[in-house]
């Protein structure tokens, strides 16, 4: 409860001001498409060098919860993610959206991701020591079940076929593959001087999914949109509590999907929207509204890339290890004052990392209060006419993709990503399933390249990779999730024959 | 229309005025790290650039930019290619990766494609085990590899970097095989598969190393350079255990620009970059995050750059 | 007409998937290709089925392309080309978003292009549009975008 001492510096005038403005810019940031908050939280970096260290944290922290969720922002109204962990929300939030329920959608968005947050904050507040042995227990073997787990979600994510799913997924995992391979450093598939980098993933996220869409409106042609104006519905906010409330199952899922999935370092955040999604989807009674606009989808999405925000600081503020690319500019913020991470922070600097826990779950409840507030206004977006509309995206994925590393090579490998994505769709094939193997390719190939290195030096691949509790546990998932998703479309072509 | 033609000339002299290298930096420059945001390099390169912007400085903001991926050679291959050599993009490289990335090949860059500026910090390897490990000193971890040869597996931040040539030294001095483990995700990821017991060791950056050891999660056993580090007196070097390992490990980090970029702005480099880094609220964060500060000049570091290049080209021949 | 298209992008995806193995199986080191090996049979065999299904007719998703719709999208394909191929770095990022955003307003909307208020409507579009990026891009989050010609 020592938590509660601190929560007096969180209120004085400069650290509310900070926690306003980190909110605030947090969620202009999260919702500009090629900002992650990664790159949001090294951008403010520098404006802490001039803050006290508890200021200077006070500040990051709100940010880093704001552009989590602001990135839900592109995802409902643009179709862009703002960073891997909107891809779910993109799947029903945008559909709403384009049925003239933006505004429900942001609500819903919003309040799931105060919920997951401010339970993701209070495990790292009470659970701590015990979630730090969690964050470990992970190694290399059970990383890669993890990653082969992950792509098991490909069934869920794409309902008219799962060949069609699976195919995408291995497109996706080829791509990753392209570049300086990360344990050799040999060069794979570069046949061009803008591949050099590899296919970084958010340049990817804004090709694969701005572009077809800018396609598909230049394909209507000069089309006018009035005809059939998208009425934009108002949205009590009242009714999103309540719709929130009565999807209890959903909320659930995903707040403790993103919990769980969020300690695991190097590879929660970014997954733990879809695996939310997915396993809402399998226990809901509602399965087939799914992908329609259903409200269940964005409440799991969102719970779950909120309420990961707590626990992938669990490894850093324990152990100081930093579980997450953005904790790892977290590491930098609290260093640049001389603060290390580890027992260290709690024994000697209370006044700072309190504050700072303090602040995130203040931030939350602001961040959900703006949000609302902005919802009905930017809801409509959806009534911009089509041309102003593929003109803008446009212009948007050319700057948010050269942003993230400033380099022309990421804008080339963007659209024409983008473009063969229009292409692909136009056939069957989506892009949820295609970014998961983006995403998890890399690291289901270093954790298996690791582990049989490992393995290799002591007991040998199957002992290594086949026994011991939680790598059998992984795979009996993995199978149960196969056979759940073959099981469920058989039924359904027997429904429909 | 006099006048507009008249503005156009004026500012078309103007562009070329741009050309020539008298007023630079006359816009805010950027700088490259080949390594994610937040890793040690990183971290440090943003705490030595953020007096840039001071007058008795370049009088312009230095912006970093990350290009991580493949132990930096994405990065530095970007640089060698693709980077404008005008003086506005500047990097940061590491040494010794630099030098055995290249030589060990599939690389479009060399030192020869680089121009170093200065140094501003030099981060010795170390040799870390889990706080639990039985193994106590190098002498322990020796007598380990020599009864289960190929068994100790340990750790490092990826291949041709200084954790693997410390872990090439290390092996060599002491007549053993290891299992060396390289990870992705830098030392951050090496370590958490130290603490968590994934593998049995690790070599590391003395930064973080110093860091996890004052946390009590780790025992540091060995500092792989000439002398003591001033953050950890009591870790003796492996010289002092009997491992003939020098400091070719060591990393040593700073800024270079292309070959190619013109001779006044690397002179104007050369002289103000050292004297930035010298700031002394550069060095007090510096210390306040752990990290060794040792600043050299252009010439010195094109000395240590040979140097190594002959101790590496010597140490991977095998390879 | 659809089938046919589905045989031939499910062609072009299997002939793709066969050139990818090609390259997996051949390349040296080995080592360095063992995932991408496994990959890239796995996506063989996943576009041969495809492939298959889509002669044997049996491809039921996804709309194909009509002709109308490709007329449509070719003019502001070509901008989008232009701009983000050679555009985006010969003018500079503004100059050229602001040429490009004009242009696509001025083929897709659909206000009658007679009258001179559409025409300012677009003009004020396109500079609010430039205006609000160049205040968070350059502004706000300091990117060093191409200049092209305005070095």
């Amino acid at each position: 409860m020592e938590f509660i001492y601190y929560f007096g510096e969180v209120f004085t005038p400069i650290s509310m001001l900070l926690l306003i403005g980190g909110t605030i810019g947090g969620l202009i940031l999260g919702a500009t498409p090629g900002l992650s908050p990664t790159m949001a939280v090294a951008l403010l970096i520098p404006f802490t060098f001039h803050l006290t260290p508890v200021h200077g944290l006070i500040l990051l922290g709100a940010a880093y919860t704001s552009t989590v969720a602001g990135g839900a922002v592109s995802a409902i109204l643009l179709k862009i993610p703002g960073a891997p962990a909107n891809i779910a929300t993109t799947l029903d939030g945008h559909t709403m959206a384009q049925k003239g329920e933006g505004a429900k959608a942001l609500q819903l968005s919003f309040i799931s991701s105060l919920i997951g947050g401010v339970f993701g904050v209070l495990l790292l507040i009470f659970l701590t020591p015990v979630l730090a042995q969690w964050a470990l227990a992970f190694g290399p073997s059970h990383l890669f079940w993890l990653a082969i787990l992950g792509v098991t979600v490909i069934g869920s994510l794409e309902s008219n076929s799962v060949v069609k799913g699976l195919l995408s997924g291995c497109i996706g995992m080829w791509l990753a593959t392209i570049g300086f391979d990360d344990m050799l450093g040999v060069k794979r598939f570069v046949f061009h001087s803008s591949l050099g980098g590899g296919v970084n993933i958010i340049p990817a996220l804004i090709g694969l999914f701005a572009i077809p869409q800018v396609i598909t409106m230049f394909s209507k042609g000069r089309y006018d949109t009035s005809v059939e104006q998208i009425k934009v519905k108002k949205h009590p906010i009242g009714a999103a509590f309540k719709e929130v409330i009565s999807r209890k199952m959903s909320l659930m899922i995903g707040t403790i999907t993103g919990s769980i999935i969020g300690l695991i370092p190097g590879v929660g955040g970014q997954i733990a929207g879809l695996v939310a999604y997915d396993q809402s989807k399998k226990f809901s009674p509602e399965k087939a509204k799914f992908g329609t606009g259903h409200s269940e989808g964005v409440i799991a999405a969102e719970s779950a890339n909120n309420a990961m925000v707590g626990p992938s600081l669990v490894p850093l503020l324990t152990l100081s290890i930093p579980g997450s690319p953005t904790a790892a500019v977290l590491l930098g913020g609290l260093l640049i004052h001389g603060i290390f991470p580890g027992t260290d922070l709690f024994d000697n600097h209370p006044d700072v990392a309190w504050p700072f826990i303090n602040s995130m779950l203040i931030g939350q409840i602001l961040m959900c209060v703006f949000g609302i507030y902005i919802a009905s206004f930017a809801a409509r977006v959806a009534q911009v006419p089509q041309s102003v509309m593929a003109a803008t995206v446009l212009g948007l994925a050319l700057f948010g993709s050269y942003a993230v590393q400033q380099s022309m090579g990421d804008v080339y490998v963007m659209a024409v990503l983008g473009t063969m994505m229009y292409f692909l769709e136009r056939f069957g094939f989506s892009a949820a399933p295609l970014v998961l193997g983006l995403i998890l390719g890399p690291i289901a190939e270093a954790n298996f390249v690791q582990g049989s290195m490992i393995a290799g030096a002591t007991d040998g691949a199957f002992t290594y990779f086949f026994t011991g509790g939680l790598n059998i546990f992984l795979i009996a998932i993995a199978i149960l999730s196969i056979g759940y998703s073959a099981w469920s479309e058989l039924s359904t072509r027997k429904e429909s024959a | 229309m006099k006048k507009l033609i008249a503005a156009l000339a004026v500012s078309l002299m103007g562009l070329i005025g741009t050309a020539v290298a008298g007023d630079y930096p006359e816009r805010p420059v950027l700088m490259m790290v080949s390594y994610g945001a937040g890793g040690a390099t990183d971290f440090q390169a943003r705490i030595v650039t953020m007096t840039a912007g001071n007058e008795d400085a370049l009088g312009m903001p230095i912006a970093i930019i990350n290009k991580p991926g493949a132990g930096g050679r994405v990065g530095w291959n970007w640089f060698a290619t693709e980077a404008e050599k005008d003086g506005y993009t500047l990097a940061a490289y590491n040494i010794p990766h630099v030098v055995a990335q290249s030589i060990k090949g599939g690389v479009d860059y060399s030192t020869d494609s680089f121009e170093p500026i200065a140094n501003w910090g030099a981060d010795p390897a170390v040799f870390v085990v889990g706080k639990d490990s039985p193994m106590n000193s190098m002498a322990d971890v020796v007598a380990f590899a020599k009864e289960n040869p190929g068994k100790l597996t340990f750790s490092g931040a990826g291949l041709f970097v200084g954790h693997h040539i410390a872990a090439l030294q290390i092996e060599k001095a002491a007549g053993v095989k290891m299992a060396y483990i390289p990870t992705k995700g830098g030392g951050a990821a090496a370590m958490k598969a130290v603490i968590a017991g994934d593998v049995m060791g690790g070599v590391n950056n003395l930064s973080d190393a110093f860091r996890a050891a004052s946390a009590g999660n780790i025992k540091i056993l060995g500092v792989a350079d000439l002398e003591r580090n001033e953050f950890l007196p009591d870790v003796p070097t492996m010289k002092e255990q009997g491992l003939d390992v020098d400091n070719a490990s060591v990393n040593f980090r700073g800024v270079m620009v292309p070959k190619g970029t013109p001779q006044e702005v690397i002179d104007k480099l050369a002289a103000t970059v050292p004297e930035m880094f010298k700031n002394a609220r550069v060095a007090k964060r510096m210390k306040a995050g752990g990290s060794p500060m040792h600043i050299m000049t252009r010439e010195e570091v094109q000395a240590m750059w040979a140097a190594r290049q002959a101790t590496l080209e010597e140490l991977l021949k095998g390879l | 007409m659809n089938y046919l298209q589905h045989r031939i992008s499910s062609g072009v995806i299997a002939l793709v998937a066969t050139w990818v193995c090609w390259i997996s199986y051949t390349q040296k080191p080995a080592e360095a290709f063992l995932f991408p090996r496994v990959i890239a049979t796995l996506f063989f065999v996943l576009a041969v089925w495809t492939f298959i299904k889509a002669l044997l007719g049996r491809s039921k998703v996804g709309n194909g392309l009509s002709i109308e719709a490709t007329k449509n999208m070719l003019p502001g394909i070509g901008i989008a080309f232009i701009y983000i191929f050679f555009a985006a770095k010969g003018l500079g990022f503004y100059l050229s978003s602001t040429i490009a955003f004009f242009l696509l307003l001025s083929f897709y909307d659909p206000a009658p292009n007679s009258e001179p208020k559409t025409w300012m409507k677009r003009v004020i579009i396109t500079a609010g549009f430039i205006a609000i990026m160049y205040a968070l891009f350059a502004v706000v989050l300091k990117v060093y975008t191409p200049r092209g010609v305005f070095m």
